[in-house]
């Protein structure tokens, strides 16, 4: 059925709702990537095989709907039944029988199966009760785990396609582009520039071709906010596409993926065929003359072929090295045409903003930062996962209101944003509103969404080195400021953990930092300092522990650190085995003994002993 | 094209002086080039002087895969952008004639390029075996 | 249109680079990855030079001169201090890639420094990752070479790394490495160059070898060039030219022009 105008939108979508209405309960079985680690696949197939022997009722698989990511990772897989919005977390397959007779038969509550809240202990019913949620809002990630992906009549039931309709048959490419420039958006995939001037250049170029191009690479390790989108709700960035293809003017867009997302790539497919068949890809939109394809590249991998020049050059089938570049892409770009490249989350969000208006869309977040941010809010806090929050959103409301705080009750002690190449904030930056500008200006950045919290067990010098090894890995190695002095930096830190660097070092340090970002050629090396720099700017106190006193303050630098048996041990024997050296020895009940000599400082003791009993020093 | 570089093989007396002008008028680090035209002797007291005869279906300029040879326009003969050279002589190799060259001493290849509009060979010439009329 | 270097006016044309300009005016910018014969690549950094122009409101950068298209009333500065001390760091950490090249050594010299203040390579060779022999292959039409892997592991290698089949034996990458890294040899009339072996054509009459088989068939295949013209060398090739016109030259007309100059 083509839908070919915007009444028949509204009809089907009218369909759609009448037939979901029918569903008495809707169970949502999630499978973003947290949960399909979790298992999920074998919850779902569980349910289906339960419900091939028994009948439910009104309750048939259809009811069963595998969604996109609900957001709260750490506790999957989840499982959430609707209307009611019960929340069940860490379901297991043994479970599953229960829901279905306790809770779906006879509507009873399996307790043990909910939310527990970290700090009050407290079991919580609903989903939207759940701190975690209330504090978000959700835009860009607005569908994900209400909606079966793979199913375009779930989407169009949520506003779905409205937007390509009012804007093919109601609005001119250039009162979309002025909407978008209304609203404020910056670009979500690091850089944060303004979406709505890099479309109106793009068309105001001249050119009989242009292109439109979604950067779905996502190459930030831990970072999962695109993935998540392209998987739960594919739909969402077609139709931005769609929007921003007509307002430039391009024929033929392009959607960059990385081969790593074989289950993103599929739901795009699937999508891309659905979306086709209904008339909103294709000749004639519509039933306008706009028409347009989108097609699917698939990215090699590696970490800078998310760099707009390198991704181009993917996407034309060359090898995806950034060229250098004095006239921008977006004047041009791929093979050489005008090019608009947006982020997966950038262009989720232009249908709100065209259904909803710029206005609207601007009331949210601060002046200079529009709308809203995902971040994958992931390390040492109580609920990690995926969110989305109002810019402008203070670091401690993310990490103690959403995130649950520290976890294990231990102490904050940094806050990594932007990806590999962000920066780390400390304690007395929590305060500060989450937007491009602040972020920058506090020596890190928004980066894409990556948010890695740490506690203080953590040596700064340490996640500097780490950073800069991902890297100097994941550099192209085409020019030499990055390419050898991202090396010579890494192996500087490395120095610096292995308590042999001096202060001399240190300036040496900061000295090749500032000239690998005046001299790198694209973004990676521009940045790739930032890990060094922002530790050594806010941390520096312990930069000097591991070069003057020879001491790692976090406990991490294998070289610098002694674990100590106190008197707290009750000599309960359970860190004899574990260590690989046996460098501990002791009888029962009376206080082990260590051998420095042996120790190999792997921690395997620290880590069993339940009594407090072994120092870090 | 406005003028010609005319050799008259009767008139020359096998001097080398057109060697010598050659050489010294294409000097790199001071030192003196290879020439660029050979008097050939052909049998007794007779040479054929020899250089590029800027063809005009040039060889060496098809055999250059990096565009260093071209037509220069201007004053018609056949330039060797030398920056652009990478040395591979397959114009050495290409040219019928033996007039692309390769400079051992400077390690690069040459070639005749009418001393870009005043050739050194013609204007040393004792007789008028040479001209660039 | 016209740019300013350091001060002064220069001519500059549509269409180049501000190295280009740098280059023609004999302006001292080290450059070690730009070569006319190829697109320019920007790998070295080395020629990177501060722009800044009357329109631009007091905005300056850095840019490397190797790429930047000139722009009529340009203001180019080739010596700032940050400029210099970038140049240094490049060279700096060049010096610790390959400790043993004389050319960088040199160049690194030139700015200052003479012992790398990092560590240097382990089994240090001198190629500096310039992707200039890459870069000539491909452009010559061969793509017998490329460059493999990434980051500090980059290297310049044959497909598999064995001996390349697209590999002519042209040497144009040997010629065009600024550090003299690629090896090769001629023995007699047979050159090896990456593993590969290749017969030199030789001269009929006289031996001498000038071009590789491999080489000479692509020029015939591909640039309308007779074979013929493959078969003698450039010397013996001269010799013959001569003998040829030989027998078109009016020789009495000697006699006539020394009885002009007796007249
Ligand atoms: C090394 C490097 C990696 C990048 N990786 C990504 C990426 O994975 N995803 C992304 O959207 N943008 C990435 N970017 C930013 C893109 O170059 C580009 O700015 C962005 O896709 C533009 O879209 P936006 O304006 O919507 O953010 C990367 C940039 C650099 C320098
Ligand atoms: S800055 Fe690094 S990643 Fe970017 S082009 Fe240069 S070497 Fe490659
Ligand atoms: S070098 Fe040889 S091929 Fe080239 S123009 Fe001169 S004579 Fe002709
Ligand atoms: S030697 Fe130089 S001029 Fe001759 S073909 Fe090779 S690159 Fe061209
Ligand atoms: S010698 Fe072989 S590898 Fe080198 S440029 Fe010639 S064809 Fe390429
Ligand atoms: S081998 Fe020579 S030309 Fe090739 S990349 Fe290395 S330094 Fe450059
Ligand atoms: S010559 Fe310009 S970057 Fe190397």
């Amino acid at each position: 059925m083509k839908i070919d105008s915007p009444d028949k939108l509204n009809a089907w979508k009218e369909e759609c709702l009448q037939k979901d209405a029918k569903l008495k309960k809707k169970v949502m079985v999630c499978f973003g990537p947290g949960c399909l680690a979790a298992g999920c696949r074998e919850i779902y197939a569980k349910f289906e095989e339960i419900l091939a022997e028994r009948k439910l009722g009104d309750i048939t698989l259809e009811s069963f709907k595998k969604t996109g990511c609900h957001g709260l990772c750490e506790k999957g897989p989840l499982v959430v039944i609707e209307p009611e919005g019960i929340f069940y977390n860490r379901v297991r397959t043994s479970q599953v029988k229960d829901i279905v007779e306790k809770t779906l038969a006879k509507g009873e509550i399996i307790e043990r199966l909910l939310y527990k809240n970290p700090k009050t202990k407290e079991r919580v019913l609903k989903y939207h009760d759940i701190d975690f949620y209330k504090k978000q809002t959700r835009l860009a990630l607005r569908n994900l785990g209400h909606i079966d992906p793979d199913n375009i009549e779930d989407y169009v039931m949520r506003d779905g396609y409205q937007s390509v309709a009012k804007v093919l048959t109601g609005m001119t490419p250039e009162e979309v582009i002025d909407e978008v420039k209304l609203s404020g958006i910056r670009g979500r995939g690091g850089g944060g520039f303004p979406a709505g001037r890099k479309w109106a250049t793009c068309r105001g170029v001249e050119s009989d071709v242009r292109y439109v191009i979604c950067n779905g690479d996502e190459g930030d390790p831990g970072a999962f906010m695109d993935r998540s989108i392209m998987e739960g709700d594919p739909h969402s960035v077609l139709e931005g596409m769609i929007v921003a293809s007509y307002a430039v003017g391009a024929r033929d867009a392009y959607i960059y993926v990385r081969e790593e997302y074989p289950l993103a790539v599929q739901h795009l497919y699937q999508a891309i065929d659905d979306a086709k068949e209904h008339g909103f890809l294709g000749e004639n939109i519509m039933g306008t003359d706009f028409s347009l394809d989108i097609h699917i590249s698939r990215g090699g991998g590696a970490f800078v072929c998310g760099e707009s020049s390198a991704l181009m050059k993917s996407v034309a089938g060359e090898v995806g090295e950034p060229r250098a570049k004095y006239i921008h892409s977006v004047v041009k770009g791929l093979w050489d045409k005008p090019t608009v490249l947006n982020n997966v989350e950038t262009f989720a969000n232009i249908p709100l903003i065209m259904n909803k208006g710029g206005d609207w869309f601007r009331s949210i977040g601060t002046e200079k930062s529009t709308g809203t941010k995902a971040f994958s809010l992931v390390g040492k806090v109580e609920n990690t996962g995926l969110i989305e929050v109002p810019m402008g959103t203070t670091l401690r409301e993310i990490i103690y209101d959403i995130g649950g705080g520290i976890k294990d009750g231990r102490k904050f002690k940094a806050v990594q944003t932007g990806g590999p190449s962000g920066g780390c904030l400390p304690e007395d930056k929590l305060d500060l509103p989450v937007d491009f500008d602040t972020l920058t200006k506090a020596g890190s950045m928004m980066g894409s969404g990556g948010m890695i919290v740490m506690d203080d067990h953590t040596c700064m010098v340490d996640v500097a080195k780490y950073f800069l090894k991902f890297l100097v890995d994941e550099s192209c190695g085409k020019d030499v400021p990055c390419r050898e002095g991202l090396y010579q930096l890494h192996k500087m830190v490395v120095k610096v953990t292995e308590g042999k660097a001096s202060e001399a070092d240190l300036q040496l340090m900061e000295h090749l930092s500032k000239y690998i970002i005046m001299g790198s050629l694209c973004g990676l090396g521009k940045s790739g300092p930032n890990p060094f720099l922002s530790t050594v700017r806010y941390f520096r106190d312990e930069y000097l522990a591991h070069i003057i006193d020879k001491k790692c303050p976090g406990g991490v630098c294998r070289d610098l650190i002694r674990f100590e048996i106190n008197d707290k041990c009750t000599g309960c024997t359970a860190c004899i085995a574990p260590c690989p050296v046996d460098a501990i020895t002791g009888e029962k009940d009376k206080i082990h003994i260590l051998d420095q000599e042996k120790c190999t400082k792997c921690g395997a003791c620290y880590a069993v002993c339940q009594f407090d009993a072994i120092d870090i020093i | 094209m406005t003028k010609r570089f005319l050799i008259r093989p009767a008139l020359c007396i096998g001097c080398r002086t057109c060697e010598l002008a050659c050489s010294l008028t294409h000097q790199e680090n001071k030192k003196p080039g290879r020439s660029r035209i050979y008097p050939i002797a052909v049998g007794r007291e007779q040479w054929v002087p020899i250089a590029c005869l800027q063809c005009d279906d040039p060889a060496c300029v098809k055999s250059c895969l990096v565009d260093a040879l071209r037509l220069n326009e201007e004053l018609g003969y056949i330039e060797l952008l030398q920056e652009r050279c990478i040395k591979c002589r397959a114009c050495v190799a290409a040219c019928p004639f033996g007039c692309s060259l390769i400079d051992e001493e400077q390690e690069i290849i040459v070639k005749c390029d009418l001393c870009e509009g005043n050739p050194a060979c013609a204007r040393f010439c004792p007789t008028k075996a040479l001209e660039y009329k | 249109m016209k740019i300013q270097i350091n001060g002064r006016w220069y001519e500059a044309r549509e269409g180049e680079m501000v190295l280009d300009v740098l280059r023609r005016e004999g302006i001292d910018v080290p450059a070690l990855c730009a070569h006319e014969a190829v697109e320019p690549y920007g790998a070295c950094r080395l020629c990177m030079v501060e722009i800044t122009h009357e329109d631009w409101g007091g905005w300056k950068g850095n840019v490397t001169s190797c790429l930047y298209p000139v722009e009529d009333k340009l203001i180019v500065q080739t010596h700032t201090e940050d400029i210099i001390e970038l140049r240094k760091t490049v060279l700096n950490l060049l010096l610790a890639r390959c400790p043993n090249s004389p050319e960088i050594q040199k160049l690194a010299s030139e700015y200052g420094i003479d012992t790398t203040s990092f560590v240097p390579r382990e089994d240090a060779d001198n190629c500096i990752m310039c992707g200039l022999c890459t870069r000539v292959c491909t452009q010559m039409g061969f793509n017998a070479i490329s460059v493999a892997g990434r980051g500090y592991g980059r290297e310049i290698a044959t497909p598999l790394k064995e001996a390349p089949p697209d590999c002519v034996g042209c040497l144009a990458c040997v010629k065009i490495c600024p550090t003299h890294h690629i090896q090769y040899e001629d023995i007699g009339t047979t050159r090896e160059i990456w593993g590969r072996q290749f017969e030199l054509v030789k001269c009929k009459q006289c031996g001498k070898a000038l071009i590789t088989r491999e080489f000479a068939d692509y020029l015939i295949e591909n640039r309308d060039i007779p074979a013929d013209y493959f078969d003698i060398c450039d010397d013996c090739k001269r010799s013959g030219t001569a003998r040829d016109f030989k027998k078109l030259v009016h020789w009495e007309e000697k006699e006539e022009a020394e009885e002009e100059v007796s007249a």
